[in-house]
């Protein structure tokens, strides 16, 4: 088509049409319901975890090259940790000596121990912790564990005074590093701190998933409903294929993003209360560490950047692969190859949240297909390059940019085939010589 | 002053849809645009709508290449009906009118007023998948005038559509003409080609065969036409004894009878009262447009709506 309709304001009419059609169904409501109800078992799943947690029993390594100062550790540390245990219930931390640090390691990776403790006295005297976390180590008892550091440390200078000696009390400097070695771009980070980032990485990655890919076929079940109904051919002639597409997109984006905010604000609020909570339940010192620590501001802007330019690419595709079929049951085969392609990205996320970073996840995480995956996992758990930043929304703007021409020109020819799929050859035909 | 469409061509893969179609439609008309199924009009009007490219060829309106036309120039009925089926009537037909830039409070006025004429005012606040086909018609209808076009292009119209509602879509039509619109309407309902339009093109395998004024066309035919009634007798065998005289359609009301140029029509009259019948009517007229398309296409225009004969060959033997 060679007239130049301009894309405003029947984009969004288009827009307007399509957000109010979605927003008043029922379907909306009911999945808006369930999914808020969802996002808050999920916002309190520490605490849900933590009661589980109560039962079991943490076994940490304990080393020194200080046989003494191992054992008063050993015995002062697990007194103290056990001292909530109610009678007859299993010791909460069970803690015993290994012969070197690489044993404690080892007890980690094996599984045998949960965390690691290893113990030194300064040429100063002062005692040195280093504690290594392991993955299943819990956050609360982390703390604990810390704070019976200290409490070491200050029965250590007790006995050493008792013995006549007179010296001040040196605090204790304690090291967490987390026994898989997670990292932020090199720089060790602490268990806990990567514990709330994983988990910050999975909700994000399966929430950008669920928005590219379902709110993505939302638009291609639209396009097809218009088909199905026949009503296609009125709008075609009322309006051009870009702005139908582009309206069509930012409508359902709309909705998209009503319905996200609806499930986005009840999460938060359990998660601003997540801890009160578990004091309420647990008691004092039965607090968890609150996951909004790990929700810093740039990060949720990246979130919004790609929730925005993820859902637009996926979207525009999903029209184009809506317009070349004329019944629903077909969309699902049409819609497959994107969805795998959504899904290889999911994958490459899941990889990429053990915080490492190979070559082939780096390049993973510019491709604009998957960028909306593998660079906001890599921006939650590790550590990115400001130009990697740049490059990788430059690449998916671009390509935005494209594919909103090229999916207009498939739009315009395939939304008036009716019982009838068009082979490879004419799709590159409408894109090269568009209506 | 007119919509003039000058060699189109368009193809699809083997198929020649449109094979240099040229016609001239008068301003101020209603212009009937005739074909068989498979002939070339919905192509030619999605051209003309810009929702397809002719391969060759131009179209003008007002002496304006349609490329720079507004879109709002047109108004399509397509023929395939079809509306929102959860969305309100007239939420519809504020969409609609709102993307041809008519303001939302304009269209709902003018659309509870279109409602009103049609005797439908309560169909506003229904949806469309609680109205019957033919007035879900209607509203695609208003769907297609509401934003006050030059120009309709109307798809098959009366498809589909009870003769009450016939009847008040035509007067629709007429109404749109008086006020200076343009209608170019496709049918295979000859009688209503007949009884509205001034003008038509014929079409066939994406050609006009013929095109003009319909009294032209008529009178360019040559021949003419007896529609004669006699009581009691509608098999008229007798007529196979008068040379140059030909029936066309035996009915038991009225049969249409061809009358070759050069023979007295009045040699029909003389015959049928030689053999003693009780004329009731008789009528010398000009041939139907059904059989100057059949001159022309070789076949009537509802072909495909009939059985072949009981003989017809086995196109798969």
């Amino acid at each position: 088509m060679s007239r130049a309709d301009p894309l405003l304001p029947n984009a969004l009419i288009v827009a307007r049409r399509e957000y109010v059609d979605r927003v008043r169904s029922r379907m909306f409501h009911a999945s808006t319901i369930v999914l808020a109800a969802l996002s808050v078992l999920v916002a309190f799943a520490p605490i849900f975890t933590k009661a589980v947690d109560r039962g079991t029993t943490t076994h940490l390594a304990v080393f020194s090259s200080d046989a003494g100062l191992a054992d008063t550790t050993t015995a002062n540390l697990g007194t103290f940790l056990n001292s909530q245990r109610t009678p007859g219930q299993a010791p909460l931390y069970a803690l015993g000596r290994v012969p070197s640090a690489e044993a404690a390691q080892s007890a980690i990776d094996l599984g045998l121990a949960d965390g690691a403790l290893l113990v030194e006295r300064s040429a100063g005297g002062r005692i040195d912790f280093k504690f290594y976390t392991g993955e299943s180590i819990a956050a609360d008892r982390q703390q604990l564990i810390s704070v019976g550091t200290f409490l070491v440390a200050v029965l250590d200078y007790t006995t050493a005074n008792r013995a006549g000696l007179t010296q001040p009390f040196l605090f204790p400097s304690l090291d967490m590093v987390a026994a898989a070695g997670p990292s932020a771009g090199g720089a060790p980070i602490s268990g806990s701190e990567f514990a709330g980032r994983r988990i910050l990485g999975i909700v994000f990655v399966v929430l950008i998933f669920i928005i590219l890919v379902i709110y993505g076929m939302w638009v291609a079940a639209g396009v097809v409903a218009e088909k199905t109904s026949r009503v296609m051919e009125l709008i075609i002639s009322a309006a051009s294929p870009r702005q139908l597409v582009i309206g069509k997109v930012l409508g359902i984006g709309g909705a998209g993003v009503t319905q996200y905010v609806c499930v986005l604000i009840p999460a938060l609020l359990a998660l601003g209360v997540e801890e009160q909570v578990s004091t309420l339940l647990f008691g004092p010192g039965g607090s968890i560490a609150p996951s909004l620590v790990a929700l810093a501001p740039p990060l949720l802007l990246a979130y919004g950047a790609f929730f925005v330019l993820g859902f637009c690419l996926y979207a525009l595709i999903y029209a184009a692969a809506g317009s070349l079929v004329s019944r629903a049951e077909d969309l699902q085969v049409m819609a497959l190859p994107l969805s795998l392609i959504a899904i290889a990205g999911y994958l490459f996320a899941v990889v990429a949240l053990s915080g490492g970073t190979t070559g082939f996840i780096r390049i993973a995480s510019y491709v604009p297909f998957w960028s909306p995956f593998v660079m906001l996992t890599r921006l939650t758990v590790g550590r990115v390059e400001p130009w990697e930043l740049v490059l990788c929304f430059a690449l998916l703007v671009v390509t935005i940019a494209i594919t909103v021409v090229i999916a207009a020109r498939v739009y315009a020819a395939g939304v008036l085939l009716y019982g009838q799929r068009p082979g490879l050859q004419a799709i590159v035909e409408a894109v090269r010589h568009p209506a | 002053m007119s919509l003039v469409l000058d060699g189109l061509s368009k193809r699809f893969g083997r198929v020649l849809a449109l094979d240099g179609l040229s016609f001239e439609a008068p301003r101020g008309q209603i212009f009937g645009f005739l074909g068989a199924n498979g002939a070339g009009k919905t192509t030619a009007m999605r051209i003309i709508l810009g929702v397809l490219r002719a391969d060759s060829g131009t179209i003008s309106w007002n002496g304006v290449v349609h490329d720079g036309l507004p879109r709002r120039t047109w108004g399509y009925l397509p023929e395939e009906r079809g509306l929102y089926p959860r969305m309100t009537i007239l939420d519809q037909l504020v969409y609609f009118a709102g993307l041809y830039g008519v303001p939302r409070d304009q269209a709902a006025r003018e659309g509870r007023a279109w409602l009103a004429r049609f005797r439908v005012p309560d169909f506003a606040d229904r949806r469309a998948d609680e109205l019957s086909k033919g007035n879900q018609q209607k509203v695609q209808f208003l769907a297609a005038v509401l934003h006050d076009p030059d120009v309709l292009l109307m798809d098959e119209p009366f498809t589909g559509l009870d003769p009450v509602n016939v009847a008040l879509l035509r007067e629709a039509f007429l109404e749109l003409r008086d006020r200076g619109k343009t209608i170019i309407f496709s049918t295979h309902q000859m009688d209503a080609v007949e009884a509205m339009c001034e003008s038509v093109a014929i079409t066939d395998r994406g050609r006009v065969v013929v095109s003009g004024s319909i009294r032209d066309i008529k009178r360019a035919a040559g021949r003419r036409m007896v529609k004669l009634s006699v009581e009691g007798d509608h098999r008229l065998e007798w007529l196979s004894d008068i040379p140059g005289v030909r029936m066309i359609r035996r009915a038991i009301d009225r049969s249409e009878i061809e009358v070759d140029p050069g023979i007295d029509p009045d040699v029909i009259l003389a015959a049928a009262i030689g053999h003693g019948a009780r004329v009731t009517h008789f009528e010398i007229a000009d041939p139907s447009l059904e059989q100057i398309f059949i001159d022309h296409v070789g076949r009537p225009p509802d072909e495909d709506l009939t059985l072949a004969s009981a003989d017809a060959e086995d196109p798969a033997a």
